[in-house]
C-alpha cells in the first residue's frame, strides 16, 4: 500500500550535489529543483495509487463474479452462541459448505445458510463472513458465522389466522419461549377463539431436528371445543396430543391421538346425531403432500397448486374410530392480459370410508365427514372441499329432521320443527372459477383492492350405512348446488376482507342457500 | 299379558346399554324400561349404545321423529304413560293407585339408591366396568369411571367420615323395602291385581340385576335372597318373558335407520306424542323485525368495511418520509 504522506525535506536523501563544493549556488539551485521534481513525482505517484487501488479492486470483484475463482472451505467458525449448541448450528449448515468449489458457489451457500439460521427464529441476527484461510494453505477460506441470540426469549403474539380444520378464522394469542435448552427449541402456549364459537387452548414444543432425525419435530397438547348446535345439534370437545413427525416444504406427516366427546345439551338432535353422541378415540396418521407454484397465495395470477391429504385412523386401539379419509385439491391460475386480471380455477374432492368387516354397512363419524358451505375464500384456501359461497356453514347436503315439538297436547297438534341437522357427506366434490381484476381507480389499485367474479358448485353424498349401493353418478351430478357472484377484496393490515354478492343458482330442499351480500374474513398473510 | 293401549301399529326403538350377565341389557336404569315394553307386549327393537356410558339420557325410546329421553319428565316410563303410548297402569282401579304410587316411590328411591351404592362404591369396579366402559379405550374408561364414582358419592352424600353410617342406612332401607314388597307380593304373579304395572317393571329390573349381575359377596344380593317369593317372582317372570335369549338388536353404528338425503321429500310429522322441550321455542318474528335486523346488520357491516378501507388507504407513516428527511439533511450537510 503506498504511503500517502510526503517525505519531509530535512529527511530528503543526500543528493550527489552534496559532494560538489565549487558551484554551491548552482548546486543548491539544482538540489532545490531536484527536490521539487522528486516531491512532484511522489505526489503524482500518491495521486495515482488510490485510483490504481480502486481499479485493482474492481478487477478482483469482476473476476470473482464472472470467472470461476477456485476456493476451498478450510474451517467453519461459529461465534456468538452462548446458549445454542454448536451442533444445532452446524447441523443446519454443514452440508452447504462441503460442496462449493468457487467463490460464487460459496457466496450462494452462505446466503442459504443465513436464511436457514434465521428461520430457526432463535437469533436476533446472523452474519456470515468469508475470511482468508491459513497462510500455509493458499486457496482456502474460513467461514465465520456470527450469531446474536435473541435478547428476549419470551415473545407474545396476537393475530387473526385462518384455520382450515375449523373452517373459519380465529383470533389467536400465543406466548413463545425460545431456545430454552439450547436446541433451538421453541415452546409455545396459545389460545384461540374462533368466529364459529370454537375455543382452543394448546401448548407445544418445536425443534428443528432431534438426534438423527433431520427434519423438524413437534409435539402439542390441545383442548378444543366447538359448537355445532346451530347446524348439526351437537357440541364437540376434543382433547389430545398431536405429533409432527415429518415436515418439509412439500411433505407433512403427523400423528394425532384425540379423545373426542359429542354432546347435545339442547336435547333436540335428530336420530342420526343422537346415535353419534358419546366418546370416541381418534388415533390417526395423517400425510399431506402440498405443492404450490402459484405466484401468490392471496391473489394468484399464474401457476398451479396441488394438495393431497390422506388420513387413516384406528391405529392404536381396536376400539377407536376406524376410517380412511382422502382429499384432493387442484388449483390453476392464468393471467388474462388486461386490467391485471387472472383466471383461477379449482377442483376439490374428498371421500371417507369406514374400515372393518362389512365396511359398506358401517357408519362414519359425523365430525370426520365432509361439510360444504361457509364464506371462506375460494382462491386462498387450499385443503380439500369445504367452501361454497352463497350457502351457510354446513348449509347443504344430507340432513335429518330434528325432534318434533308437541306444544298442544289437547288438540293433538304439533309444531314441525323447521330445523334440520346437517349430518355431512362421505363424498364431497367442489369446483370453482374466479376472475380477479383491478378496479378503475388508482387509489384502489395502489391499496391492493381488487374485484372478482366467481361461479362455484359443489355436492355431498352419503356412502356409508349401505347407501353406497344407492349411489348413482348421474344423480350426484344432477344434484350439484351452484352459485355465482361478484365482490370486492380488501387486503387490510389486520384481515383480508371479501365482500361478495352471491346469487344461488341451484339448491335443493332444506339447503340453507341465500342470495345477498356476504362477508368473508381471512388472514392477511 | 299386559295391556298396551295403542302399541299395535307403532314400532318403537329402544336404545339401551349392551347385554351382559344373561340379561337383555345389563344397565340397572335400562332394564326396567326394557321390561316395561316387554310386559306391555310392545313392538320394539333394541339398539345398543356403548360409547356414552356417562349420559343420563340413555335409555331412550324413539317413535318416528319423537323421542322419550330418560332425563326428561321423570323418565321414559313416565313419559310413555303420560303420552298414552304405553300405560300398564291404565286398567287398574283408582283404589289401587295410592298404594301403587307409594310402592313405586319406595322402589324408585330406596332400592335405586341401594343399587347405585352397591354397583359404584361397595363391590369395586369390575361389574361397572363390564357394563359401561369395556367398549371404550382403557384411559377414557378409567377417567369416566372415576368421574361416575365421584358423582354417585356426591349424590348419595357419602363421604370418608360418614361412609359406614351411610352404608348401614342404605342397606336398612333396602331391607325394609324387600320386606314390604315381599309382604305385598305374597303368592301373586304381579304386585297389583294380578296385572303387570310399572312397579313390576321397576322391581323386576332391580331384582334381576341384583341376582344376576352382582357377585355372591354382595350384601344387597344376600338380603334379597332371604325373600324366597321375591326371587321366585323374578325367575318366573324372566322365564315367562324369555329374557334368557339374546334380544334381536342392532348396534347404533350399523343401524338401518337412514338419514334423509337432501333431495328426499320432507317427512310429515306423526300426530301423537312428543316431549315438550326444555328450551323455549323461538318466538315468531314479525316481518318488520326481520327487516329491521337485516338492515341493522348491513349498516354495521358497511361501517366496518368503511373503517377498514380508510385504514388501508391512509396507511401508517412509512419509511419513505423518513428517507426524504434524511436526504434533505444530507444535502444540507
Amino acid at each position: 500500500m503506498a504511503n500517502s504522506d510526503p517525505i519531509p525535506r530535512d529527511q530528503a536523501p543526500p543528493s550527489d550535489s552534496e559532494e560538489t563544493n565549487g558551484a554551491d549556488e548552482i548546486s543548491e539551485e539544482g538540489e532545490e529543483e531536484e527536490d521539487t521534481e522528486y516531491e512532484e513525482f511522489e505526489e503524482e505517484e500518491e495521486e495515482l495509487d488510490p485510483v490504481r487501488e480502486r481499479e485493482r479492486l474492481k478487477s478482483i470483484f469482476r473476476r470473482l463474479s464472472t470467472d470461476p475463482v477456485h476456493v476451498r472451505v478450510h474451517d467453519v467458525v461459529i461465534k456468538g452462541n452462548t446458549k445454542t449448541k454448536d451442533a444445532i448450528i452446524e447441523a443446519e449448515i454443514s452440508d452447504l459448505f462441503k460442496k462449493p468449489r468457487t467463490v460464487q458457489e460459496l457466496v450462494a451457500a452462505a446466503s442459504i445458510a443465513n436464511a436457514r439460521l434465521k428461520q430457526l427464529d432463535v437469533f436476533d441476527s446472523v452474519s456470515i463472513t468469508l475470511d482468508a484461510g491459513p497462510a500455509e494453505l493458499p486457496g482456502t477460506t474460513n467461514v465465520v458465522i456470527e450469531v446474536v441470540e435473541a435478547s428476549n426469549p419470551l415473545t407474545g403474539n396476537v393475530g387473526v389466522f385462518s384455520k382450515p380444520e375449523a373452517r373459519s378464522w380465529s383470533l389467536e394469542g400465543s406466548l413463545k419461549l425460545k431456545n430454552l435448552f439450547g436446541h433451538a427449541d421453541i415452546w409455545d402456549t396459545s389460545g384461540a377463539f374462533g368466529w364459529d364459537q370454537s375455543l382452543e387452548i394448546g401448548t407445544g414444543v418445536w425443534v428443528p431436528r432431534f438426534k438423527s432425525v433431520p427434519t423438524p419435530l413437534s409435539a402439542r397438547a390441545f383442548l378444543l371445543s366447538q359448537d355445532w348446535l346451530k347446524f348439526s345439534s351437537y357440541k364437540e370437545r376434543l382433547m389430545g396430543l398431536n405429533f409432527g413427525l415429518l415436515s418439509t416444504n412439500n411433505h407433512d406427516l403427523s400423528y394425532n391421538l384425540t379423545w373426542r366427546t359429542l354432546t347435545d345439551p339442547t336435547r333436540m338432535s335428530s336420530p342420526s346425531i343422537r346415535r353419534q353422541l358419546g366418546h370416541n378415540v381418534l388415533s390417526a396418521l395423517k400425510y399431506c403432500y402440498k405443492i404450490d407454484r402459484r405466484d401468490s397465495h392471496l391473489r394468484p395470477k399464474s401457476g398451479y397448486a396441488f394438495s393431497s391429504t390422506s388420513q387413516v385412523s384406528g391405529l392404536w386401539d381396536l376400539r377407536g374410530l376406524k376410517f380412511f379419509r382422502q382429499e384432493f385439491d387442484l388449483r390453476a391460475a392464468m393471467p388474462l392480459g388486461f386490467w391485471n386480471a387472472a383466471l383461477n380455477v379449482g377442483l376439490s374432492a374428498g371421500a371417507i370410508f369406514p374400515l372393518g368387516r362389512n365396511f359398506t354397512k358401517l357408519s362414519t363419524s359425523v365430525p370426520d365427514r365432509f361439510f360444504l358451505g361457509g364464506h371462506s375464500s375460494l382462491v386462498c384456501s387450499l385443503g380439500g372441499p369445504s367452501s361454497l359461497l352463497g350457502f351457510q356453514t354446513r348449509g347443504l347436503g344430507p340432513n335429518d329432521m330434528r325432534r318434533v315439538l308437541n306444544l298442544n297436547k289437547d288438540e293433538g297438534s304439533s309444531v314441525q320443527s323447521d330445523c334440520h341437522d346437517f349430518v355431512g357427506g362421505d363424498l364431497a366434490v367442489t369446483a370453482f372459477a374466479d376472475v380477479s381484476f383491478d378496479l378503475p381507480l388508482k387509489i384502489f389499485r395502489d391499496a391492493g383492492i381488487h374485484g372478482h367474479a366467481f361461479v362455484c358448485a359443489g355436492n355431498l353424498a352419503k356412502l356409508s350405512e349401505g347407501e353406497i349401493r344407492n349411489f348413482s353418478t348421474e344423480r350426484f351430478l344432477k344434484t350439484f348446488r351452484s352459485s355465482a357472484g361478484v365482490g370486492v377484496i380488501l387486503p387490510t393490515k389486520f384481515f383480508r376482507v371479501e365482500v361478495n354478492y352471491c346469487h344461488v343458482l341451484k339448491q335443493f330442499e332444506n339447503d340453507h342457500g341465500k342470495n345477498g351480500i356476504q362477508f368473508s374474513f381471512s388472514s392477511p398473510l | 299379558m299386559g295391556d298396551s293401549r295403542s302399541s299395535g301399529d307403532r314400532h318403537l326403538f329402544l336404545v339401551a346399554r349392551k347385554p351382559r350377565f344373561g340379561l337383555p341389557t345389563a344397565c340397572p336404569s335400562c332394564l326396567p324400561v326394557y321390561l316395561y315394553l316387554k310386559l306391555a307386549n310392545a313392538d320394539f327393537t333394541v339398539e345398543f349404545d356403548s360409547s356414552f356410558p356417562d349420559s343420563d339420557h340413555i335409555p331412550y325410546v324413539e317413535y318416528g321423529e319423537s323421542v322419550a329421553l330418560n332425563n326428561e319428565k321423570g323418565g321414559v316410563i313416565e313419559l310413555l304413560k303420560e303420552e298414552a303410548i304405553l300405560d300398564l297402569n291404565a286398567k287398574h282401579t283408582s283404589l289401587a293407585i295410592p298404594d301403587l304410587v307409594s310402592t313405586k316411590a319406595m322402589v324408585s328411591s330406596w332400592l335405586y339408591e341401594a343399587i347405585l351404592y352397591e354397583l359404584w362404591i361397595a363391590i369395586g369396579g369390575d361389574v361397572a366396568h363390564n357394563i359401561y366402559f369395556s367398549d371404550l379405550p382403557w384411559p377414557i374408561g378409567k377417567i369416566l369411571h372415576w368421574k361416575k364414582i365421584y358423582n354417585v358419592k356426591k349424590l348419595l352424600g357419602v363421604t370418608k367420615v360418614n361412609c359406614e353410617e351411610r352404608e348401614l342406612e342404605i342397606y336398612k332401607k333396602a331391607n325394609e323395602a324387600y320386606e314390604a314388597l315381599s309382604l305385598k307380593l305374597g303368592d301373586q304373579v304381579f304386585f297389583f291385581d294380578n296385572r303387570p304395572t310399572d312397579v313390576d317393571a321397576l322391581f323386576l329390573g332391580h331384582a334381576l340385576f341384583v341376582l344376576h349381575a352382582l357377585p355372591e359377596t354382595s350384601e344387597l344380593r344376600s338380603n334379597l335372597l332371604k325373600h324366597d317369593n321375591l326371587v321366585k317372582y323374578a325367575e318366573h317372570l324372566k322365564a315367562e318373558l324369555q329374557l334368557d335369549s339374546t334380544p334381536s338388536s342392532t348396534q347404533p353404528s350399523s343401524s338401518s335407520k337412514d338419514a334423509s338425503t337432501s333431495s328426499a321429500p320432507r317427512r310429515k310429522p306423526s300426530s301423537g306424542w312428543g316431549a315438550k322441550p326444555n328450551p323455549k321455542p323461538k318466538k315468531e318474528k314479525t316481518e318488520e323485525e326481520k327487516k329491521f335486523r337485516r338492515r341493522a346488520k348491513y349498516f354495521l357491516a358497511t361501517q366496518l368495511v368503511a373503517v377498514l378501507v380508510f385504514l388501508s388507504l391512509m396507511g401508517v407513516p412509512g419509511d419513505s418520509e423518513m428517507d426524504d428527511e434524511d436526504a434533505v439533511d444530507y444535502d444540507e450537510e
